[in-house]
């Protein structure tokens, strides 16, 4: 079936993109020179409070663990097997603890606000350009400058300026952090409302930057494809332009989907730093505080999930745009 | 290239894009105070007038200073990475693309590789295994990460031309390879590569800023975006000093709005297709121009933004 | 055999940003039933123009400054700021577009926008109604009835052109308007699409057809009468043999001697290309013959 080959394909550059992206997950940090284990070890004897029993101990682990005292392909299986395992090493900054544990409690935050955040703004942004190309006039005008206005500014400084102004100068919105102190965080409806409201303000502007990339580009593919031979023909047909509304979106919806894909990265990244920017206690903060504190085994980790998590959004896209285009899958396998 | 088809957009976008380089180059020479010397306490407000206009930072520097001389930083290392990924990319596109053959196919995989592989992800690894991180280490990762799309879109471009006729009439006189990409393709080329180049210098701009905001920037000069590191760090927010971190987050947002605008109305320009008409629509097809980026570290194109901008309905312009 | 068409002082003017063009000028056309009206010209002369809102299909910028349609007895407004009723086009009066490769949308298949255009004029109709009819109409004209499943980019250039014929006729419409049909065709196919047009008119799917052309050969084969263009005006109209033969306006004239016929009786006859004529001489008043 077509579908399937053109599936298959898509799953085999993925993992062959994935293969690279590990080896330069592993790869890169050892380019410092010297021994990272002396290195943080240093750090800790440097920052005091640590004993030298305590520091030979820490030096175990970590030579243990990073096994660098083998040779580096074997380091890479190491690591590769560890990876597979969900096993990511122990923190640096906060020792004992494993890297996995901190970025379990840190991933729920992050999902919570970014994925609702990008399909909301999606849609919105989609609905908005469609909406501006159709009206034309002043709406249109509006609409575009607008967007144009809010897809250009970083989502930081949007992020900055919000939390300045709603939250510190209003007061109307909780200033940083995912929930008031002293609560603890559990499922019920009360700790929810409570967290609701430090939800609002980093999930907001990270919206509105997304409905502005998305209206913008919405509303050319719309203008263009209001003026292509098919829809005059559907007009000349006395088709309803309900109906050939429908044709517009399938055809106007192609390159949005797939701009998606290619802006995923960009999303990603921008909502980490939302949240650094809110305080709020997800991989964003989680990967400020552990550059901060040079610890790597964290960050590495950090990394390769954004890279997990783009090429898994540009996977399914490809897969989407695959049931969406006829012409995809056509030209893909070979059919004319 | 005649000045009747500027639009007002146009420009808008220079007057801004003028401002913040005005900024850059001469506010250092007026500001007389170093970003470094202490003239004041902590998060001191603004007073009239002179190195305290905008008060002070969190080491009782003078926001005003560190604004110059950061917005300096900030568009040095743009412009450096921007013209690293443009001159990279035009390179491996051009050789790739007229080429062909296997050359063509290991760039391209190359290409394709270092595009699926978030550019944020290898910055922030090798920025953090880097030694010393000034500014032009700093402009050079961010250039060799960014040049993956700009090689994608000059190959496709670059593949085309190579079929026209000049091309083979050079080939036939006997002009030699690089002589033929320099005199006969990129000529072609050439407006294309300058609206990617203005898209990489913002991109570049945001990925610095988005970098610095981490604790990734450099260690040795002020840049806008280290100067908001610092003020979330100190939580001026939260203490309300918005002369802390209002005037950066300004001044990035007139920059990099003010490349994409410009961006934006130089494609209508390079491009008439683009602009109204049946006849335009008919050639313009997806994937002409250049896409602009959204969001931070964002040298990664977008679908359709700034691509397909037919100026404000044909129908406003009717009687 | 009556009037089936009666298009009177119809003036048609394109608004563009610096200066109006006026595209069609006070131009009156007749069609009796059964009749092809080949309408000929070079590239600017109108005539798609005159066939786009002939076919009521005019939008901006191009505006229609005056005119009147009567099809069938039933009489329509088209200038100013008339509304040119929905269910009039593809029913009353259908087009044939230029390039049927891009009238198709790409993602949609063959047989939904037949179902869409026949709910657009019947609510009631249902979709397996719809398709049925479809399926006959196919099958009758010599089409397979797999083309109703396929998407676009699934059939042959010259499939394309004769699907998108037998869509524009679905409703059995009055009056067909063919812009440039065979344009886009080699030879073959060109010859099997103005076969489906005759058969149509046979079987009296539609009663009337403009071909709007520049190729002239093609106009003899097909057209019964023909109306040539030049800048906005009709300058001469006649039936097919008399204007091919025995041209009578200067500008006719230069037209049909810079065609190549490979016909034994022309084999002798020089070609002159249009740019050996005095192109003032064309101002001379239109001619029409019978």
């Amino acid at each position: 079936m077509v579908l399937a080959k053109y599936l298959g394909r898509k799953v085999a550059w993925t993992i062959v993109v994935f293969f690279v992206a590990l080896v330069l997950n592993f790869m890169l940090p050892r380019l410092i020179p010297g021994n990272p284990v002396d290195a943080i070890v240093g750090q800790l004897a440097r920052g005091g409070g640590t004993g030298g029993e305590q520091l030979q101990q820490v030096h175990e682990h970590f030579m243990q663990e990073f096994g660098l005292d083998q040779p580096l392909w074997q380091q890479f299986l190491t690591y590769v097997g560890n990876v597979l395992q969900g096993d990511f090493g122990t923190s640096f900054g906060q020792y004992p603890a494993s890297v996995g544990s901190l970025i379990m409690q840190a991933l729920p935050w992050s999902l919570a606000l970014q994925v609702p955040a990008i399909i909301i703004g999606w849609i919105l942004g989609n609905i908005l350009g469609a909406v501006a190309a159709f009206k034309g006039g002043w709406f249109d005008r509006g609409a575009f400058v607008g967007s144009l206005f809010f897809s250009s500014v970083p989502p930081f400084a949007f992020a900055i300026l919000l939390l300045f102004i709603v939250a510190v100068q209003l007061g109307a919105l909780p200033v940083g952090g995912a929930y008031s102190f002293g609560l603890t965080p559990e499922w019920t409806p009360a700790f929810f409302g409570d967290a609701i409201t430090y939800f609002w303000l980093p999930f907001w502007s990270l919206v509105l930057v997304f409905i502005g990339g998305q209206a913008v580009g919405m509303r050319s593919m719309a203008v263009y494809e209001l003026g292509t031979d098919y829809v005059n023909y559907n007009r000349g047909l006395g088709v309803k332009d309900g109906y050939t509304v429908r044709y517009i979106f399938r055809n106007a919806m192609l390159p949005q989907i797939t701009g998606l894909a290619l802006s995923i990265a960009a999303l990603i990244s921008g909502g980490l730093i939302t949240e650094l920017v809110f305080s709020y206690p997800g991989l964003g903060t989680l990967l400020f505080n552990a550059i901060g504190q040079n610890d790597y085994p964290v960050i590495q980790a950090i990394t390769l999930l954004i890279t997990v998590a783009v090429l898994f959004a540009n996977f399914a896209v490809d897969v989407l745009t695959g049931f969406i285009d006829p012409r995809i899958r056509a030209a893909q396998s070979g059919d004319r | 290239m005649s000045f009747r088809g500027l639009s007002p957009r146009f420009w808008v976008a220079a007057a801004i894009v003028a401002f913040v380089v005005l900024v850059a180059l001469i506010g250092p020479l007026l500001v007389h105070t170093s970003p470094n010397a202490t003239v004041g306490g902590l998060y001191d407000p603004p007073q009239c007038c002179g190195a305290l206009l905008l008060g002070t930072d969190n080491e009782g520097q003078s926001v005003l200073a560190n604004l110059v001389y950061g917005t300096r930083t900030s568009l040095i290392v743009g412009l450096l990475a921007g013209l690293i990924a443009t001159v990279v990319g035009l390179l491996v596109g051009l050789v790739g693309g007229y080429r062909g053959g296997w050359t063509d196919d290991v760039l391209t995989a190359i290409t394709n590789v270092g595009l699926a592989i978030p550019a944020i992800v290898v910055i922030i690894l090798v920025s953090v295994s880097l030694p010393e991180r000034n500014i032009y280490t700093l402009a050079l990762v961010i250039g060799l990460t960014a040049w993956f799309w700009v090689a994608r879109a000059v190959r496709a471009q670059a593949s085309s031309v190579r079929t026209r006729e000049h091309v083979d009439v050079a080939r036939l006189s006997g002009a030699g390879f690089w002589s033929i990409l320099a005199r006969d393709v990129l000529p072609y080329l050439l407006s294309y590569v300058v609206m990617a180049a203005v898209l990489q210098v913002s991109g570049a701009i945001l990925f610095e800023s988005t970098l610095s905001l981490l604790g990734l920037g450099p260690s040795n000069a002020t840049s806008l975006g280290t100067m908001l590191y610092w003020a979330i760090a100190w939580g001026s927010v939260r203490t309300g000093a918005w002369w802390a971190f209002v005037p950066p987050t300004l001044m990035l947002t007139l920059i990099v709005f003010g490349l994409l605008l410009l961006q934006s109305s130089l494609n209508e320009v390079f491009n008439p297709r683009l602009r109204r008409g049946r006849a335009a629509r008919k050639s313009a097809k997806p994937g002409v121009g250049p896409e602009s980026p959204v969001g931070a570290g964002g040298t990664e194109p977008v679908g359709a933004a700034g691509m397909l901008e037919t100026p404000l309905s044909a129908g406003t312009e009717q009687r | 055999m009556g009037t089936l068409v009666d298009a009177r002082h119809i003036r048609g003017v394109y608004y563009t940003g610096d200066k109006d063009v006026v595209a069609v000028d006070d131009v009156s056309v007749k069609i009796e039933e059964g009749e092809v009206l080949g309408l000929a010209g070079e590239s600017g002369s109108g005539k798609t123009t005159l066939g786009s809102i002939i076919a009521l299909i005019a939008r901006p910028p191009l505006h229609v400054e005056r005119g009147t349609l009567e099809i069938d007895g039933q009489v329509q407004e088209l200038g100013g700021d008339a509304k040119v009723p929905r269910t009039w086009r593809g029913a009353v009066v259908s087009m044939l577009p230029q390039g049927a490769m891009n009238s198709l949308s790409p993602t949609k298949r063959i047989r939904q926008l037949v179902y869409d255009v026949m709910r657009s004029h019947d609510r009631k109709v249902s979709r397996d109604e719809a398709l049925d009819r479809a399926r006959e109409r196919i099958t009758t004209l010599g089409l397979p009835a797999r083309v109703l499943d396929a998407y676009p980019h699934q059939l042959s250039g010259g499939m394309k052109q004769r699907t998108v014929t037998i869509i524009s006729t679905l409703l059995n419409p009055r009056l067909l308007v063919a812009d440039e049909p065979t344009s886009a065709l080699d030879v073959t196919s060109q010859k099997i699409l103005i076969e489906m047009l005759l058969e149509m008119l046979e079987k009296k799917i539609i009663s009337g057809v403009i071909f709007v052309t520049h190729d002239l050969p093609v106009l003899r084969t097909v057209a019964t009468k023909i109306a040539v263009m030049y800048e906005g005006r009709i300058v001469e109209r006649g039936p097919t043999a008399v204007m091919v033969d025995e041209p009578r306006h200067p500008y006719t004239q230069a037209l049909m001697s810079s065609v190549l016929a490979p016909e034994p009786k022309y084999s002798k006859i020089r070609i002159e290309g249009m740019s050996s004529f005095d192109r003032s001489l064309f101002d001379a008043p239109a001619v029409i013959h019978g």
